[in-house]
């Protein structure tokens, strides 16, 4: 038995989806009032932008110093804080292990919200609470943290083998019990995992918070752009370039040991 | 109630009915002795966990009831079903253990119903209780392997250590759940041996789910045979006849259905 023949392609398939691509790209640029020969014309002064940003004033960079640490001091606490409060709440929203189908509900249902909202929303709203800073941005990175970190979590939870919770219960082990003994150590590498992952996001999400006034790095780019000083925010944006690079390669390196 | 570590189980009139219908159990009427081991046979889907998992409350029953000691076993969870389970220790066919830690912190889940809930949950354990679980390695032999990784061992002795976090409890009965059904035949007849000994030495009531036959007949004192969920044997292993595994079984057995091929007759 050979081969049977190839199936013909379906051409007006592919054309008609090419076709509605194309037709929704051009009909959303117009929504926004795009167009090419303005792109031309202003491509001059996009330049001058470009030209007034370089190069970087290297002489600005010993004064990201604080303001770097400062973002640094936010990632971290956002980190930990919301790396410890996410436990109990990955641990509610498993269900494998969840008390109870009203519990794992609500919980699914708190951890959704948290996702839905965005990181900029909670700066925003913790800023107003106890005013514009770096505690403000630390307590948006701590909600974030246990967004990403519980909704990750909760997955590596459901997927733990269940044989071993089984066999503490049948020891006696109470539900905290079965949770501590049987399941969390089965999943503990990816929790600190995404913790490390959460740390990552958690750097630069701290540039954008400093931006609504949560304090960082963010605050002085903003500052900075707002004074026209062009080459100083292209060394921001270098510096936080390369500090980002590094805590990644770091972060990646441990992540790779664990797993 | 009684707190003697005494172990006798009694089923009267027990049914189980899993919820796609199946029978686990069907009208169960059984005694077993303080100090006995029981070895229950027949072929796969007849019962044989659903019997074991029935005296801890890890199955529940349809109707009837399971007693320890004449103390029924509770039906729902609580803390009147943990307090049972304490004196009640467990051994499974894929070990369960927490392979990342070591065996001596295995051991100790053997320890986590007998001391407050607090030290257990920072890992604060008693010396008492670290007596007991080393206790516990040294009555399977491998005390030397206390703090190393449950990983890092061989198949026979993770299931020592499952022996042992069993013996941690200090149980009046175990229930091993085809404790050798992953292991090669001389770690099997050395776990078995292990088994038969500690019922000796400590009395306590022993049930064993088997699938071979020549392992029943060699190990076991007595032997219970199960099929559909139904008892059709129950006898010493001393006299029991290659009929009456046919009969527990419902065909005639073949090489598969024991462990030293050379013993079939």
């Amino acid at each position: 038995m050979g081969v049977p023949l190839k199936p013909a392609r379906n051409w007006w398939l592919w054309a008609g989806a090419g076709g509605f691509l194309l037709a929704m790209t051009l009909w959303s640029a117009q929504g926004i009032g795009f167009s090419f020969s303005e792109l031309f014309c202003n491509l001059g002064s996009g330049s001058r932008l470009l030209q007034e940003s370089w190069p970087p004033d290297f002489a600005f960079l010993p004064r990201l110093y604080q303001p770097f640490l400062e973002t640094i001091y936010i990632a971290i606490i956002g980190t930990v804080v919301g790396g410890i409060l996410a436990i109990p709440i990955a641990v509610l929203a498993a269900r494998n292990l969840s008390p109870g189908k009203l519990i794992w509900f609500a919980d699914r249902n708190f951890m959704n919200i948290l996702r839905t909202l965005p990181d900029l929303f909670w700066a925003m709203l913790f800023a107003a609470a106890v005013g514009f800073g770096p505690v403000a941005g630390a307590l948006a990175l701590s909600v974030f943290t246990i967004a990403v970190v519980s909704k990750l979590w909760s997955e590596s939870l459901e997927a733990v083998n269940m044989g071993l919770p089984e066999a503490v219960r049948s020891a006696g082990g109470s539900w905290l019990q079965m949770v501590q003994f049987g399941a969390l150590p089965q999943a503990l590498p990816h929790y600190v995992s995404y913790v490390l992952y959460a740390f990552e996001l958690n750097v630069r999400a701290s540039m954008v918070l400093g931006l609504v006034g949560a304090g960082g790095i963010g605050m002085i780019l903003e500052t900075q752009r707002a004074n026209f000083e062009y080459e100083r925010v292209t060394m921001i944006i270098l510096a936080v370039l390369v500090a980002v690079l590094i805590i990644e390669q770091i972060s990646e390196s441990i992540r790779k040991r664990l797993t | 109630m009684s707190q003697k570590a005494q172990g006798s189980i009694r089923f009267s009139s027990a049914n189980i009915v899993y919820p796609n219908g199946a029978v686990g159990m069907r009208d169960l009427d059984l005694e077993i002795k303080p100090g006995e081991f029981v070895v229950v046979v027949g072929s796969s889907g007849a019962g044989k966990s659903t019997l074991l998992r029935a005296v801890n409350g890890l199955n529940r029953l349809s109707s009837g009831k399971v007693e320890i000691d004449g103390v029924q076993v509770p039906q729902r969870d609580g803390r009147e079903l943990r307090r049972l389970r304490k004196r009640v220790g467990m051994i499974f066919q894929d070990f369960r253990l927490v392979r990342r830690l070591s065996v001596m912190s295995n051991v100790l889940i053997g320890r986590l119903a007998h001391v407050p809930g607090w030290r257990a949950m920072l890992n604060l354990w008693p010396a008492h209780d670290r007596a007991i679980a080393i206790k516990a390695l040294e009555r399977v032999g491998i005390p030397d392997k206390a703090w190393v990784r449950a990983s890092d061992l061989s198949g026979g002795q993770q299931q020592r250590v499952g022996i042992a976090r069993a013996l941690a409890q200090e149980p009046a009965i175990i229930l091993a759940d085809e404790p050798v059904a992953s292991l090669d035949p001389v770690t099997t007849h050395q776990i078995m041996k292990d088994l038969v000994r500690i019922n000796r030495e400590l009395g306590i009531t022993t049930l064993v789910n088997l699938h071979f036959l020549d392992l029943a007949r060699q190990y076991g004192q007595r032997i219970i045979g199960l099929r559909f969920g139904e008892l059709v044997y129950d006898g010493s292993a001393a006299t029991v006849t290659d009929d009456d595994f046919r009969e527990i079984y419902g065909r005639d057995f073949t090489e598969d259905d024991v462990l030293d091929e050379d013993e079939v007759a």
